[in-house]
């Protein structure tokens, strides 16, 4: 176990911002804390990493009481930190090699790795440019290369593709999928779905400060009661034959969008075809008619009662 | 961490900064250049100029004469008021040492110490002829010396506490509750005191660097000649750098205000404290030698300013422990102060 974070209680004064946190991350996976903003993504982080003091609970980091003097552990955590927090007076390659000399002893060490998170983010042509002359983008990569320049074993990446361009995101996911393949335990938090489904070998959806969920996805997906959903449009369609419908097996509900009907089933066999021959047995019409299969904002939505972009 | 690797990134990431090179670097160079610009002529004195009226009977007529910056005049009592009317004396003496003048300025004041001195001498019954006057208002060293020189020293004084800026920009580092930069910082394995340490020495060389720009623009540029004991003047220079690169610690540390409110914070304070010790004019620092002498005592400024006016000007090097000693306490005090709130580890929020 990477790390552990157990019945964690965070108080800001009358607010709870972790409330009974549980976590447990083992090593070689992603694990991505999904939730909306303010929910205690970077709460939980801080916590972990000592840097905020919690009322409650217990948080170890490969297998140690994590403590502000805890250096030895700190040297194989890196941090990417939601805001890009580098020293905007010293220059790109100046930034990256600060921050590696704060881990890396050996000269011709930091020198070889300082290359390589140049090369890893795609910042060669910027080495000597000031932060403040990189694109929003670029300035999120120097962000990235700065808490993983080290190689650490244990990566926190808070929000690092907020306010990024698609190919600066698509840019860092796939340097993250790297990091993770060469040995690295990533956790990731992220509002984004798409990057969490994308990324994450497991995630912990977070409400209010609790964990209301984890599980990878098939299991997160399991959790709900509606497993597919049809989406259909018929040229015209009675009430009568509509109640009918509920009559095809595993029909949930259906609910009318528009001129849509989406029906929903409570599992996600042969779904499809009972639908058609329910259109076939009674001589229906459809303009357009497609499946979809649960997402992440389903299981949220179902778990919270609201969308996870609200 | 290599501590010199840490020592020469902080240093860069300073000199680089804008604040630092504007408010340590540039303002006291634009100062001095205006100072220098209203108070010029002020400055341009001759001291051999200096007239005196006296009568041939009193008993400081030969002490006055012995005087190279004094030109005794001969007259009687009933002369004076013709005399000072058509300005031909700046000042009389009186049989009593009571001085008589038209008008007041430099050449006045300066009599004006002569004779105060002259009368301290002769209650303490040491012998007069023992006195050199010239060592304590002149130029022994052909020094322009006039009381408006005083803003100079006083300018000096408060530029070398400018070390507060890179002071605040050090704890803002290393604060995780102040600026991101300090809170990836604290997520890292450095130790926080190998961080303040490297703070302090860097703030210190770059602000010794901005007082040396500023100490040679008015030496060769501006040709005010400020100093004439450079090591005792050294010494409560890197003093007064060392409690200003502390203060700015301290007013980092000590609260959440945005950085730009923590830098007026210190700006105005080292401004308020530079015009009590006399940069806007020698006046002020008279007023409160007269009503509150103890604030005198006090105020860092003014103690740098008044020891390097003793030490140059007056050629004085004595008795200049109780204001290192002051200045030192002043250190300790702040140094403790930022200590306590630099141990808290971890934050209540961030």
């Amino acid at each position: 176990m990477v790390v552990k974070v157990k019945n964690v209680v965070k108080r800001y004064e009358e607010k709870i911002a972790l409330d009974h946190f549980n976590m447990e991350v083992n090593e070689g996976e992603i694990l991505g804390l999904l939730g909306p903003n303010g929910c205690g993504k970077t709460t939980a982080i801080n916590c972990i990493l000592s840097l905020l003091k919690f009322d409650k609970g217990e948080i170890q980091v490969f297998g140690r009481k994590m403590t502000p003097n805890s250096y030895d552990i700190k040297r194989q955590i890196g941090l990417v930190p939601q805001e890009v927090s580098v020293f905007e007076n010293l220059t790109v390659k100046e930034n990256i090699d600060y921050f590696c000399g704060l881990y890396i002893d050996d000269k011709n060490t930091r020198r070889q790795y300082v290359e390589e998170a140049i090369e890893f983010v795609g910042l060669k042509d910027y080495v000597r440019f000031y932060p403040r002359k990189l694109s929003g983008g670029l300035k999120r990569r120097l962000n990235i290369a700065c808490g993983i320049v080290h190689k650490p074993k244990l990566i926190f990446l808070d929000e690092p593709t907020v306010a990024v361009d698609a190919q600066s995101r698509n840019f860092i996911l796939e340097g993250i999928k790297k990091l993770n393949r060469e040995g690295s335990t990533v956790i990731y938090t992220t509002h984004y779905l798409e990057e969490a489904e994308m990324l994450c070998n497991r995630i912990i959806i977070m409400d209010n400060g609790k964990d209301i969920a984890s599980g990878t996805i098939e299991e997160l997906k399991a959790m709900i009661t509606t497993l597919e959903k049809i989406v259909v449009r018929f040229v015209n369609i009675e009430d009568e034959v509509i109640n009918k419908m509920y009559k095809i097996p595993h029909v949930i509900d259906i609910e009318r969008n528009g001129e849509d009907f989406i029906i929903k089933f409570e599992n996600g066999i042969n779904n499809l075809s009972n639908l058609l021959s329910f259109i076939a047995e009674y001589n229906l019409t459809y303009i357009k008619l497609y499946s979809q299969l649960p997402t992440l904002n389903d299981v949220f939505l179902e778990l919270t009662g609201k969308e996870l972009r609200d | 961490m290599n501590i010199i690797r840490n020592y020469i990134y902080q240093g860069k990431n300073l000199f680089r900064d804008g604040t630092f090179l504007f408010w340590a670097m540039v303002y006291p160079i634009i100062l001095a250049f205006f100072f220098n610009l209203a108070f010029s002529s002020m400055m341009n004195v001759n001291f051999d100029d200096i007239q005196v009226g006296i009568e041939e009977n009193n008993y400081i007529f030969p002490i006055l004469e012995e005087i190279e910056f004094i030109n005794i005049h001969k007259i009687t009592q009933d002369q004076v008021d013709e005399k000072l009317f058509n300005e031909e004396i700046d000042a009389f003496v009186d049989s009593d040492l009571h001085l008589t003048v038209k008008k007041s300025g430099i050449r006045q004041t300066i009599i004006k110490e002569v004779v105060e001195q002259i009368k301290q001498t002769v209650k303490l019954n040491r012998p007069i002829d023992g006195t050199e006057f010239s060592v304590n208002y002149v130029a022994g060293k052909n020094q322009e010396s006039n009381s408006v020189i005083i803003i100079f020293y006083s300018l000096i004084a408060m530029v070398s506490t400018y070390g507060v800026f890179a002071g605040i920009e050090t704890a803002s580092l290393m604060q995780a509750n102040l600026s991101n930069l300090g809170l990836r910082i604290n997520a890292t394995p450095l130790k926080k005191q190998n961080f303040l340490i490297a703070g302090v020495i860097v703030s210190l060389l770059l602000n010794l660097l901005a007082n040396t720009g500023l100490l040679l623009f008015i030496n060769y540029v501006l040709k005010i000649h400020l100093f004439t004991n450079i090591a005792y003047s050294l010494i409560f220079i890197i003093l007064g750098n060392l409690l200003g690169v502390i203060l700015g610690i301290f007013i980092g540390v000590s609260n959440k205000k945005s950085p730009n409110v923590k830098t007026a914070i210190a700006i105005s304070l080292t401004l308020f404290l530079s015009f009590l010790s006399g940069m806007m004019g020698p006046w002020i620092k008279a007023i409160i030698e007269k009503y509150a002498p103890f604030l005198n005592r006090i105020n860092p400024i003014s103690i740098i300013t008044n020891n390097l006016y003793r030490i140059n000007l007056l050629g004085n090097t004595k008795s200049l422990g109780e204001g290192i000693a002051v200045l030192l306490i002043y250190s300790m005090v702040l140094l403790i102060g930022s200590y306590v709130f630099l141990r808290r580890k971890s934050y209540d929020s961030i």
